[in-house]
C-alpha cells in the first residue's frame, strides 16, 4: 500500500472516530488540541486502524512500539512521572511528527498522549504494515 | 512513592466502543470484571467506572507511557461487601514490587452518563 493510500486512510479513521469533516484531519493537527480528542477516541482510533490495516496495536505501541524491545530500560527513560533528559532525547526522536518545543523540560510520561497528532498515527500505521510486511519497523 | 490520579469516563461512550468492536470488551477488561458488569441492569455505568478506574490508577503510578503495560494489567475486584479493590497483573505488577508500592486505593462512582474513579498509591 502506497503512503498516500495509508494516509488517506488513517485521515478518514481518524475523522469517523471523532465524527468530524476528514478535511479538518490533516496530518499536522493536534488530537486533543485541535481535533478536540479524548483518550477514549484514541482507543477508538486504534481499534480502526487496526480492522482497516489488519495489524495489531498495543496498549501504549501509539507514541512507539519499540521503546519496550530495545533494551532500554524504563527508568532510563522516566523519573517519578516525570521524562529523563534521555528520555526526552529518545522521545524526540521516536515522534519527529512533534514539534520539539512541545517536550520541554519536566515533561510528564503521562501526558504523552497530548503530543499526538494525526502524523503519528499515519507513522503508526506505516511502521505496524512495514513489520507485517516483513520489511522491519 | 506515592501518587494520586483521577479519572472521568462517558458512559455512552463505553456502550458505543463495546458496541462497535467486538474486541473492546476482551482488550480491555478481565473475563472477572466482565462477567461482574454482566449481571448488573446498568453494566455500562460499571464498565465505565472501571474504565476509569484503570486510567487513574496509570497516573497515579505516572506510567501512562510504557509500551508494556496492557489494559487487563489493572484490574477492579470487589470483596464480599462490593467494595472496590485493585490487583495488578503482567508490567503492572512488576512496577508495583519495583516501586514497593503496599496498596493502590481505589474510590468510584457513577451516574448515568458519567463514570468516575480516583486511585491513590500507597508506599
Amino acid at each position: 500500500m502506497d503512503d498516500k493510500k495509508i494516509c488517506e486512510k488513517v485521515r478518514m479513521c481518524i475523522a469517523q472516530a471523532l465524527g468530524i469533516d476528514v478535511e479538518e484531519v490533516v496530518p499536522d493537527a493536534i488530537l486533543f488540541d485541535d481535533l478536540g480528542a479524548e483518550s477514549l477516541d484514541l482507543l477508538d482510533i486504534v481499534f480502526r486502524l487496526e480492522k482497516t490495516f489488519g495489524i495489531q496495536i498495543p496498549r501504549g505501541g501509539i507514541q512507539s512500539s519499540v521503546l519496550a524491545s530495545e533494551g532500554v530500560k524504563e527508568e532510563d527513560l522516566v523519573k517519578d512521572g516525570i521524562l529523563t533528559p534521555f528520555g526526552r532525547e529518545r522521545l524526540k526522536k521516536e515522534m519527529p511528527e512533534v514539534n520539539p518545543a512541545r517536550i520541554p523540560e519536566g515533561f510528564r510520561a503521562e501526558d504523552v498522549a497530548t503530543l499526538f497528532t494525526v502524523q503519528t498515527f499515519i507513522n503508526l500505521a506505516k511502521r505496524h504494515l512495514a513489520a507485517k510486511e516483513g520489511k522491519g519497523a | 512513592m506515592n501518587g494520586i490520579g483521577i479519572d472521568i469516563t462517558e458512559v455512552k461512550r463505553i456502550q458505543e466502543l463495546s458496541r462497535r468492536h467486538k474486541e473492546f470488551l476482551s482488550r480491555v477488561y478481565t473475563p472477572r470484571e466482565i462477567e461482574f458488569c454482566a449481571k448488573k441492569k446498568n453494566k455500562y455505568q460499571h464498565l465505565a467506572a472501571r474504565f476509569a478506574a484503570k486510567e487513574s490508577v496509570l497516573k497515579a503510578l505516572g506510567t501512562g507511557w510504557s509500551g508494556r503495560i496492557g489494559w487487563t494489567d489493572v484490574e477492579v475486584v470487589n470483596d464480599r461487601w462490593g467494595r472496590p479493590g485493585v490487583n495488578t497483573h503482567g508490567r503492572v505488577k512488576e512496577i508495583v514490587k519495583e516501586r514497593r508500592i503496599k496498596k493502590i486505593l481505589i474510590s468510584l462512582s457513577h451516574c448515568r452518563d458519567y463514570a468516575v474513579a480516583c486511585a491513590q498509591i500507597v508506599s
